[in-house]
């Protein structure tokens, strides 16, 4: 087991390595100048020149990744350009903030996930099937930053029910786990379950359905299995699988929800992500990358390695 | 929105009568579900193409005067914009642009994807290794992640926004068609034709490509909706079409500002790309369906 | 002084009284266009908008505006200077002595110095000073260009000595924000610390922020004016970048009080009992023509015909009526307006006849290119704004094509010139002016020896005329006889149409009947201190 995972490790730092070219690489795909978000307006070319020696962008690239990367092993992700912050702060507040709701999203989309999906594979081919079929096929299709219009539309335009905006009445440090601040990651938790609630009942529905159809569930049937039976052993064999696809949502959530987060002015990653973008703050949008890129990686070996752990059944070389 | 997607690729019967595509076609037809999701996209691409014919008026002509008009103004069935523009002629516009701007990525990702994989799995060794490492690094990425990182590092731009996307589905078609690929590779059948002595491009050719083009072809089928959710979604944030281009991402955008005023006016672009997007989704769908059966 | 003595003395010997008491008047919790926190440490940024909440509340400068009225455009008046004038005894006319006041302290206790500002203002033009800052150099150092020396004479006197001859220095000072030097001591001379901890001398202090989230203000209530000290309990500031955010936010009671809110909501706004302010202030919303060779903007009747083919009332009703229509480069009725005879009216028929005189139909139009952003700092409502322009155009023979850059990559091109590669054949540029004081008003646009990279001249526009009017303007120090030329300048600028001159903001902000005795000056800056809360 320990051997497994120290092998999936050395596999991952390469893909590490990787990822870190291409975050560095990204923002200098760009056009024009980095600095002028910061730069006054009308700031003269002397100034300027000045500017980016302080920032180190009038050094040749590889020299800027290597020293980029020598920052990182110490833990600095550089200065946010358009607020002079440390970019690791900065992108440490966001991703707790994200990580609240992405977890929150995912906690509701497994769960109306996986029982739609359960029902579907349990019945399937029966109405119920199609419906919690549907009901899946909208997830994985609607646009989510149109459902998350739609939603503050009825609920907090129309109905007046609930906030659409922002992580509470405090802002994001002031948060707590109570009714008040709870009102406001409803709209957005909602609609980010939209899409893991979609591909987890997927999921669970193949995997409910191919489990039953095997000849041994089949032949306990028959033999006069209890229905409740069978149902235990339909959970304790697709459980690992539809965990798994769970953690790897909650990682796709976390990095993908600057639409969602963006309607909703959620201070998260994404928030951050486009902010940074806008304002062309390049040290900030490589840090915030290559952190969530990093997270996903990390998560994807975790959930990889504590999915072999829990179903004995796959054996990995 | 995941790759990830444990119903996602077909399980590939390798022994295929001459029969098997047409007989997938009469399943297809039989599908009610699938049938009307294509009719649906057969719907909106005719109307995208043939726009000039039916829009009821210049999608790119308004008037403040009647700005912001509800649904059902009479000449205006669905309203005006914010620029007094008759909304269902942008509509039937912004088809043109959203679709192209959602299927191109698919297509360019779908032939390149697919040419990467396929040469990586048939030339296995050291080169597959090298490839398939290269792709695991864009795996790392969150699909949107990468797209809006992308598009948000090149710039705004029809152009820019496709590229983004393309590299985005690039990765993971080639990693379908590579796992299916050497699956094919290994099959029997293959290594039957090798021992009577087919040439190597032959066996590419006649096996390989006829056997592993399909599932690919399918899978690229579901990352359609995909596309058309993340290409809108670039330009909803500001980030793909330039206006007064009509297109319905960037309609949604501008008509933001008009949710409390007229709130069913501004949720339509939105619509137009949920039903388009669902509708690709189950047709898909379908098609997995009818490929998928066992004869 | 504008204020009497016996006032002052009156207010100060109730302060104690009243303080604790009666002054709880409640948290006004403000949503801001920025998506941050304006830096802390003296010079904001984020533009107008970080000098309003960041900048004017927790510093001054040596010269302040007057913001405490809202029928006049408002003017200079003493700040951390009593008074200040050219040195009679120096022929040269570039001496200058601010005379300071005494006895005002900073928020951490020191004492204001002509010394503190030798301090600040090496902290900005000094590249070796200890205390440099590079990220208040970046905002501070281009808005003092007149600056060549400066000394402390005593403790209380501060001579500043310019260039050449300019009038407009004490527009260039009110920019510049005085920090505490003894805080920066204090904080292990970081201005990263001072940052999370500043001090200033203004009457807000910044109790804590959360960057990208909030900042909180409490009143200062030692503030040297007594008139200012805040009745407020607090004052929070919220960045909402985006304008439905906003809306939202105020609906819900996330906050009392927005800036900008769209146009389109203004009206549900209004129905669910909030109210919309409104003022003139300077600011206009132009296209930047380029006058480069074979730019078609060269041709008098080409810039007419544009200027009459806007249709500035189908605007205002886009803008839910937040927008005074353009009469010329300034708002009607400011000071410097004078009496231009070309009239911006809508005539399409009279611009047709103009296009076709310089040869062009709607039928054979002019193609040309224009680079505009999707949002932006006083950029109001960019995309839809620029649309309808474009569709007025297209009706008398222009058809305009949009390249649409990010806020910040407009800049870069506005920088670098409408001859550069970056501009991609653009005639103009879609751009908002701060047009608060003659060098940012008129002369950094069109005097010859500003084109790029000196200065911000996009358009390449010389013309020796302009140039002599804008050096009587930096000699002549009679404010009547300066307001003379600046109003012959104005008038130059609209009889030969320099500019597509399309409307100016009004400063839209909504808030809940809850916000008392707000004053909304004619200004990019307001004053916060007179607002009270409704329990």
């Amino acid at each position: 087991m320990l051997l497994y995972a120290l092998k999936r490790l050395v596999y991952v730092l390469p893909v590490a390595f990787g990822v870190s070219i291409v975050c560095f690489m990204l923002v200098h795909l760009a056009p024009g100048d980095p600095l002028t978000a910061i730069m006054p307006i009308d700031a003269t070319a002397q100034q300027q020149a000045e500017m980016r020696a302080a920032y180190g962008f009038d050094k040749p690239l590889p020299v800027q990744y290597g020293l980029w990367l020598w920052k990182i092993f110490h833990g600095d992700l550089g200065s946010s350009i358009a607020s002079g912050r440390p970019v690791a702060s900065e992108v440490g507040r966001a991703v707790g903030n994200s990580l609240i709701l992405a977890s929150l999203a995912t906690l509701i989309g497994f769960g109306f996930g996986a029982f739609f999906g359960f029902v579907a594979g349990y019945f399937r081919g029966s109405t119920l099937d199609r419906l919690a079929s549907l009901v899946s096929i909208l997830g994985v299709s609607v646009p989510h930053y149109w459902l998350g219009m739609v939603m503050v539309i009825v609920f907090s335009a129309l109905l007046g029910w609930l906030p659409s905006t922002g992580a509470g009445p405090g802002g994001s440090t002031a948060w707590r786990p109570d009714w008040e601040h709870l009102r406001y990651i409803i709209l957005p938790a909602i609609t980010m379950s939209a899409i893991p609630m979609g591909i987890i009942s997927r999921t669970v529905r193949a995997l409910v359905a191919d489990i039953l159809s095997q000849e041994f569930v089949q032949a306990l049937r028959a033999k006069g299995m209890g229905e409740w039976d069978v149902f235990k052993h339909v959970v304790r064999n697709a459980a690992p699988t539809a965990l798994a696809v769970m953690g790897l949502q909650l990682g796709y959530l976390l990095g993908g929800s600057i639409l969602i987060e963006t309607v909703f002015a959620w201070p998260g990653t994404g928030f951050l992500l486009n902010t940074a973008i806008f304002q062309r703050d390049l040290p900030l949008l490589q840090g915030a990358i290559l952190v969530l890129a990093l997270f996903f990686v990390g998560l994807n070996l975790i959930v990889d390695v504590l999915q072999t752990t829990l179903d004995p059944r796959i054996q990995r070389g | 929105m995941s790759a990830i997607d444990a119903g996602a690729i077909v399980t590939v019967n390798p022994v295929r009568s001459e029969g098997y595509w047409s007989s997938v076609g009469r399943r297809l037809v039989r599908d009610p579900v699938a049938m009307l999701a294509l009719a649906l996209i057969l719907l909106i691409v005719l109307a995208a193409i043939f726009a000039p014919y039916i829009a009821p008026a210049d999608p790119f002509r308004g008037s403040m005067v009647r700005r912001l008009r509800p649904i059902g103004t009479p000449g205006y069935p669905l309203g005006t914009d914010e620029l007094g523009r008759d909304l269902l002629s942008r509509l039937i516009y912004g088809g043109r642009l959203s679709l192209f701007m959602g299927v191109t990525p698919v297509l360019l990702a779908f032939m390149v994807g697919s040419s990467i994989g396929i040469f990586a799995a048939y030339v296995g060794g050291w080169v597959n290794t090298v490839v398939m490492r290269v792709i695991d690094v864009f795996f790392a990425f969150p699909s949107v992640l990468l797209a809006i990182a992308l598009s948000g590092a090149l710039g705004a731009g029809i152009l820019n926004s496709i590229v983004s996307l393309t590299v985005v589905f690039v990765p993971q078609i080639a990693r379908i068609a590579e796992s299916v690929t050497t699956q094919t590779r290994n099959r029997d059948f293959v290594e039957a034709a090798r021992i009577s002595g087919a040439r190597t491009l032959t066996i590419v050719r006649v096996h390989v490509l006829g056997n592993v083009l399909g599932p690919i072809f399918v899978y690229a089928t579901s990352l359609i909706s995909v596309s058309m959710i993340l290409s809108s979604g670039l330009s909803f944030l500001g980030l793909g079409v330039k206006p007064p281009e009509p297109e319905w991402g960037l309609m949604l955008n501008t008509l933001r500002t008009a949710i409390y005023s007229q709130p069913l006016v501004a949720a339509l672009p939105g619509a137009m790309i949920f039903i388009t997007s669902i509708s690709f989704n189950l047709f898909s769908d379908g098609l997995r369906g009818a490929m998928e059966v066992r004869q | 002084m504008r204020r009497s003595f016996p006032k002052t003395a009156f207010v100060l010997a109730i302060l104690p009284a009243l303080h604790g008491a009666a002054w709880a008047q409640g948290t006004l919790r403000i949503g801001m266009t920025a998506s941050d926190i304006p830096l802390t440490t003296g010079q904001a940024d984020n533009g107008g908008e970080g000098m309003r909440f960041m900048g004017y509340t927790v510093y001054d400068a040596l010269i302040n505006w007057d913001l405490s009225s809202a029928t006049k455009p408002s003017d200079l008046v003493p700040g951390l200077a009593l008074s200040w004038g050219l040195d009679a005894a120096d022929a040269t006319k570039t001496k200058w002595l601010f005379k300071l006041r005494p006895g005002v302290k900073f928020h951490d206790g020191s004492a204001f110095t002509a010394d503190s500002v030798v301090w600040n203002l090496d902290k900005l033009l000094k590249n070796d000073a200890p205390q440099f800052d590079q990220r208040q150099s970046a905002q501070g150092k281009s808005r003092i260009p007149a600056v060549a020396f400066y000394r402390a004479v005593d403790p209380m006197t501060l001579e500043i000595v310019t260039k050449s001859p300019d009038a407009t220095l004490p527009y260039q000072i009110a920019w510049i924000l005085m920090s505490s030097p003894a805080n920066w001591e204090k904080q292990g001379k970081s201005w990263d610390n001072v940052a999370k901890a500043p001090s200033g001398t203004g009457p807000w202090k910044l109790a804590s922020f959360v960057p990208r989230e909030r900042a909180e203000m409490v009143p200062n209530p030692d503030y040297w004016d007594k008139l200012r000290v805040p009745k407020l309990d607090k004052l929070v500031l919220i960045p909402l970048p985006e304008p439905n955010a906003r809306v939202a936010a105020l609906r819900s009671g996330q906050v009392d009080w927005i800036e900008a809110p769209a146009p389109d909501a203004a009206k549900s706004l209004t129905g669910a009992g909030f109210k919309i302010v409104t003022n003139a202030y300077p600011h206009n919303w132009t296209w930047h023509l380029s006058r480069a060779e074979a730019s078609p903007w060269n041709d008098i009747r080409v810039r007419k015909a544009a200027n009459l083919a806007v249709d500035r009332e189908g605007m205002k009703e886009l803008l839910a009526g937040m927008m005074i229509p353009a009469e010329g480069f300034y708002p009607p009725g400011h000071q410097w307006f004078g009496k231009p005879t070309f009239k911006l009216e809508y005539k399409p028929e009279e611009a047709k006849k103009l296009m076709k005189e310089a040869g062009y139909t709607p039928e054979k139009p002019l193609v040309t290119k224009m680079l505009i952003s999707p949002s932006g700092s006083g950029q109001m409502q960019p995309l839809p704004m620029n649309e309808l322009v474009q569709q007025n155009l297209a009706d008398i023979g222009i058809k305009v094509d949009f390249e649409v850059v990010e806020w910040n990559q407009l800049i870069n091109i506005w920088r670098a010139g409408a001859k550069d590669p970056s501009s991609r054949g653009g005639t103009g540029m879609n751009y908002t002016y701060f047009i608060q004081d003659p060098f940012t008003g008129f002369m950094r646009h069109l005097q010859c020896n500003l084109v790029p990279p000196a200065g911000t001249n996009w358009g390449y526009y010389c013309d020796p005329e302009m140039d002599k009017l804008f050096d009587q303007v930096r000699t002549t120090f009679d404010p009547k006889d300066q307001t003379a030329i600046l109003q012959k300048i104005h008038e130059k600028y609209v009889d030969e149409a320099l500019f597509l001159m399309v409307t100016h903001d009004v400063n839209p902000r909504a808030m809940t009947a809850k916000v008392k005795g707000f004053v909304q000056a004619q200004n990019w800056f307001q004053d916060f201190s007179t607002i009270t809360m409704d329990k």
